[in-house]
């Protein structure tokens, strides 16, 4: 909250530098966003009365001006201007002066005629017409008499005042006022805070003569306080309401607008004021709208309502929206005669969601959001009335309504000091802790170590022990807290399983060239029909934002794939030549009812692109990742791969997994012009086949016997087929299957390939001899001949 | 043939001095010193010598034999470290020229950044846990003292799913389901994803990470708090870093700090990077909020603890100073490589 620093001074004497006082309220919690010193805009400007003018001897528009600024000799400046006078008062900028435009002033001659500084017009001090009555007047500005020649500038524009923007934390609604920030800073400096004590006269008659008030929702309106004030006489306020208003930013209208915006920026609590000709049938009724009301609000823009929205009704329609913005019709102008004023607490959620349903906003609105305290309305209406007859705005009506549901009593918190220490962990003496609480306006005695504090309704923060200990420590001082090293248990920091194996898989990609990445983890729902998922593909079974900030955003992901495309399509139109990456994240599967949570899947993605990259490099990238448990591929069909060139990942008869090149159907949509490649993995199907430990095996301590095949087959048989064959055939002492070529084209028949395969035997008992490896290699050509896989000769 | 001897000798040495490389050394050793070499001749030659001058000249063939060995030796070994010279000199290397290593790859920054953090607590005896993402109000609010008409829940714009599921706005919710699942003493991290609807910019992404920890126990302080986060800034930031705390609010914490350390860039003088206030702001933290304990079945009569946050991709873009959060998403190799 923007407030000025004249305004706070209104209630405390500030005694302190505006850095020191920003610094204090910062340790207290108030945290300074911006401080505006106005006065830095304008240096060495005065007020200066025009005591002789002649014409310029070389010029037929220059006048030279004797000017009185207040010294003891007059000072020549030359100017422009032609609505100049004897007698008139004016701001000169003098010799060396800077003005809010960015200008600096130095003496000059003006045609062979010494100028020792130049007079001002509004728009040269940056000044509107409602700043300074004239401003946008062409020439000099001509002041009004009531200032003597010498004075600063800054003090007649009021500019000598600096604006703090405090922030306000979201659980003191108590402190969105000039008021309530003005107790901090009181409490802050050890100062005492001069809270208006409201009083007026009032006029006699009765309120009831005037307005009958119900209220029909109390849930959404606990307490609805109204005044009515006749014979208004409606004029401009005074110039210090005036310029408190400008200072928060507001614009002065007249005093009793002015006085409803005044008192909602001093209490924090917002007011109304309804123009009591407008409101028809004299009655006042407070309840939810019916859908299909509709009503034109102050700004002129018109409203649809539903029946959750709370407005204040006349007999026939809605003239207010609760808490939000008034409606036209009952506007105070300058003709109104009689006004009913109100004073309420609207149900914070429900101004929340009314506002954001009609897309307002307001300073009204924005307090009611936060909390206003059902007690402060009432202070705030004396306060209203106060002002009404100090600026003999009105006559005062007898006669409150206040309709509530029964006002809270201040509440009492006992708690031990002792408590309180335990928990800081610092001691502070007793009877400054009572100093503290009582300065805060929380009314506190102590008796045998225990405190005794009364909480009013505007502090409804303040629930117990904690919240006692924070008040007494944050004005106490946070510096006092002295750090001191964890004691307790020893406790051993452990990582879980998961993280533990998903590190050790990420420390191997890192060794392979491989880089991580991170993406959102919502992608498009259209991602699906890019990779050309068939409509009954189980990833299109997704969990959906309500709110997403676009539909490219729109669902949680249940593959990883997409966001990896985008990733290497971003790195590839960058001209970056070559792309290894990564990721792990979470797959978010659906709950089968919708109403619980998604299983959350641990998945690590892979893609590759640029030279030398091709099936087999993922596929090593992806055999490594299963080292250690009995992974096996097979050809597979996923519809954005390449029909040929693409294999799941088996552990037992799970697929895990998928890899492959990209197709080019769908590289191209990507705008790739090369090939891709991606995996996909589920992580923890993978950790679940992953040996527990592995078990030492003997070196081997007898030579091996190498046989190598040669042999032709079907060019479909794949490799890996008949590698499993020779295994399973070769038995016991076959320690290795090793394939070392492939090939096809000229000497073998069309149809046909020729493999090659290294076989290593070996037996822990002795070297072996021909006549020890023969059954098993002729197993072995008889079970690879059922295959039609034959030796070559 | 003692002069033949002499001549023999004094042929060979001067033979010997004239030899350049292997080849020739060689031919030399098989001239004068092999089974068919002028020696062995001499030696056959003494059979016509008599008996008595025998001994004396096989002695003084054989004298000169070896003198010839030893030489020959000599000559080699000169000549075996000349041509290493040669080699050596041969071999030289611009060794300027760039090195050859296999590509490496690497983390991304932030999980560099996580890993350094987990570390750190670790150390200090904080188990790293993880938490769902897809929370339930429950978890992500209610049980963190945030009712459904709390103005705190305007702090954060949550992305829901259904009216009870959300993204989870902060990582607090896993304080909950550990204090749930495991009773004091507690102290655990939770790293991990948040969600919050903000506009993508150079400072919000609706993705970002979040570090929680949590302790409870007997006896746990607002000091203790300071300690834990001190030990944190000094080896994050340095061993001098100061760490300030300022009161704040969250609903989960009572008393709440915002946690400031003097700032590594300028030593706490005033900067650019800490807007000359010679702090930045690095966590939010406090005391875990009685009602919080209790709805977790913790005596907060008994024990007491605290939580802290800390924004993972800010730490991330301060101490790498990244001037765009987007970049850290983006993915560009160009951005990744340089980590």
């Amino acid at each position: 909250m923007k407030v000025s620093l004249n305004w706070l001074k209104r209630y405390v004497d500030i005694d302190v530098s505006t850095e020191e006082l920003c610094r204090r309220m910062t340790m207290a919690g108030f945290e300074v966003d911006g401080v505006e010193d106005l006065a830095d805009t304008m240096r060495n400007v005065v007020a200066a009365r025009l005591v002789k003018l002649e014409k310029h001897p070389d010029s037929d528009h220059l006048q030279i001006c004797q000017m009185d600024v207040g010294a003891d000799e007059l000072v020549q400046i030359v100017t422009g201007a032609q609505n100049v006078f004897e007698g008139a008062l004016v701001p000169a900028a003098l010799h060396d002066s800077d003005l809010p435009c960015g200008v600096h002033i130095k003496k000059g001659k003006l045609r062979g005629v010494p100028s020792n500084g130049m007079l001002c017009s509004g728009e040269e001090l940056c000044l509107k017409e409602s700043d300074y009555p004239g401003a946008e007047v062409n020439g000099i500005l001509i002041l009004k008499e009531d200032a003597a020649p010498g004075t600063d500038m800054r003090e007649i524009l009021h500019l000598n005042d600096v604006i703090i923007d405090f922030s306000v934390l979201a659980n003191r609604p108590d402190c969105q006022s000039v008021l309530g920030l003005a107790r901090e800073v009181a409490v802050v400096l050890n100062k005492e805070l001069k809270r208006p004590v409201p009083s007026y006269k009032t006029v006699g008659g009765s309120i009831h003569d005037h307005i009958a008030v119900s209220v029909k929702d109390f849930d959404l309106c606990p307490r609805y306080l109204g005044r009515v004030v006749t014979n208004l006489r409606v004029a401009p306020s005074p110039d210090w309401m005036q310029q408190c208003l400008k200072s928060a930013g507001m614009r002065p209208i007249n005093n009793i607008v002015d006085i409803t915006n005044f008192v909602m920026l001093e209490t924090g609590q917002p007011m109304h004021a309804f123009d009591l000709q407008d409101v028809k049938g004299a009655e006042i009724i407070v309840r939810r709208a019916a859908t299909g009301e509709q009503i034109t609000t102050l700004d002129g823009k018109e409203h649809n309502l539903t029946d959750d929205m709370l407005v204040i009704c006349d007999a026939e329609s809605p003239s207010c929206i609760a808490g939000i913005m008034g409606g036209q019709e009952s506007e105070i102008e300058d003709d109104t005669k009689a006004l009913f004023f109100e004073a309420a607490k609207f149900r914070r959620d429900s101004v929340r969601r009314t506002g954001r349903a009609l897309g307002i906003h307001t300073e009204s609105s924005g307090r009611f959001e936060k909390g206003v305290d059902i007690v402060n309305t009432a202070y705030a209406m004396e306060r209203a009335l106060q002002l009404i007859d100090e600026l003999d705005a009105g006559d005062i009506i007898d006669g409150t309504i206040d309709l509530n549901n029964g006002l809270p009593e201040d509440r009492v918190l006992t708690v031990k000091a002792a408590d309180i220490e335990a928990l800081l962990g610092v001691s502070i003496p007793t009877e400054t802790m009572v100093d503290i609480l009582n300065r805060l306006a929380l009314p506190t005695t102590e008796e045998g170590g225990v405190l005794t504090c009364r909480i009013p309704s505007i502090r409804d923060d303040i629930e117990g022990r904690a919240d006692i200990a924070e008040e007494v420590m944050r004005i106490y001082g946070y510096d006092h807290i002295i750090g001191t090293p964890m004691k307790g248990a020893v406790l051993r920091g452990t990582l879980t399983d998961e993280r533990r194996k998903t590190d050790r898989l990420k420390a191997l990609l890192i060794g392979q060239g491989v880089r991580e990445i991170t993406t959102y983890s919502f992608i498009n729902r259209k991602a699906a029909d890019v990779l050309m998922l068939p409509e009954d593909d189980i990833r299109r079974d997704v969990v959906a934002l309500r709110n997403p900030l676009s539909e490219e955003f729109g669902v949680m992901r249940t593959q990883l794939f997409t966001s990896m495309l985008t990733v290497l399509a971003t790195n590839y139109n960058r001209k970056n030549t070559a792309a290894r990456l990564f990721e792990t994240s979470r797959l978010f599967i659906p709950n089968e009812d919708a109403a619980l949570q998604p299983e959350e899947r641990p998945a690590l993605c892979l893609g590759f692109y640029g030279d030398g990259e091709d099936f087999f490099t993922m596929k090593g990238t992806v055999e490594l990742l299963c080292r250690g448990t009995r992974a096996r591929f097979t050809a597979s069909g996923e519809p954005f791969l390449h029909p040929g060139r693409q294999a799941a990942v088996w552990l037992g008869d799970e697929a895990i997994g998928v890899f492959g090149e990209v197709h080019p159907d769908v590289a191209e949509k990507y705008g790739f012009g090369t090939r891709v490649y991606v995996a996909q993995l589920e992580l923890p199907l993978l950790f679940a086949a992953e040996k527990p430990l592995v078990r030492y095996q003997p070196l081997p301590r007898f030579p091996a016997v190498e046989r190598d095949l040669a042999l032709l087959c079907d060019e479909d048989l794949p490799v890996g087929e008949i590698a499993d064959i020779i295994r399973r055939a070769g038995g016991r002492l076959l320690e290795s299957v090793t394939l070392f070529d492939v090939y096809k084209g000229a000497q073998i028949e069309a149809g046909k390939k020729s493999v090659a395969f290294s076989l290593t035997f070996r037996s822990s008992e002795g070297t072996l001899t021909d006549e020890q490896i023969s059954p098993a290699m002729n197993k072995i050509f008889k079970n690879l001949k059922e295959k039609d896989c034959i030796l070559r000769t | 043939m003692k002069d033949k001897l002499q001549a023999l000798h004094a042929e060979a040495m001067a033979a010997l001095a004239t030899l350049g490389n292997a080849r020739e050394l060689e031919e030399f050793r098989v001239k004068y010193l092999g089974k068919k070499s002028v020696f062995s001749e001499l030696l056959r030659g003494l059979g016509g010598l008599s008996p008595e001058e025998r001994p004396a000249m096989g002695q003084a063939i054989n004298a000169t034999k070896a003198t010839v060995e030893e030489a020959l030796a000599a000559r080699e070994a000169e000549i075996l470290a000349a041509a290493r010279a040669q080699q050596l000199l041969d071999e030289r290397l611009d060794v300027t020229m760039p090195g050859k290593a296999a590509p490496v790859g690497g983390l991304h920054p932030l999980n560099a950044v996580l890993n350094d953090l987990i570390d750190i607590f670790r150390s200090m005896g904080f188990d790293v846990v993880d938490g769902p993402e897809v929370e339930t109000d429950h978890y992500n609010f209610e049980a963190l003292n945030v009712p459904a008409d709390h103005p705190a829940r305007d702090m954060q714009d949550t992305f829901y799913l259904t009216d009870n599921l959300l993204l989870r706005t902060q990582t607090s919710a896993a304080q909950i389901r550990t204090m749930e699942d495991r009773k004091p003493p507690i102290r655990i991290l939770c790293p991990g994803r948040v969600y919050r609807a903000d506009e993508v910019d150079a400072t919000h992404s609706p993705v970002f990470h979040q570090v929680e920890g949590l302790v409870v126990d007997k006896g746990i302080t607002l000091c203790d708090l300071k300690g834990v986060l001190e030990q944190f800034a000094h080896e994050m930031y340095g061993e001098g870093t100061e760490v300030r705390f300022r009161p704040s609010f969250f609903p989960f914490t009572e008393p709440s700090v915002e946690v400031d350390v003097s700032c590594p860039e300028c030593g706490g003088k005033g900067c650019r990077v800490c807007k000359g206030s010679g702090w930045i702001e690095i966590l939010g933290a406090g005391m875990v909020h009685p009602r919080v304990l209790a709805g977790c079945g913790i005596d907060p009569e008994e024990y007491s603890g605290f939580a802290f946050g800390i924004g993972l991709d800010r730490l991330t873009t301060t101490r790498h100073k990244i001037s765009d959060i987007r970049l850290l998403f983006e993915n560009d190799l160009r951005f990744l490589n340089q980590f």
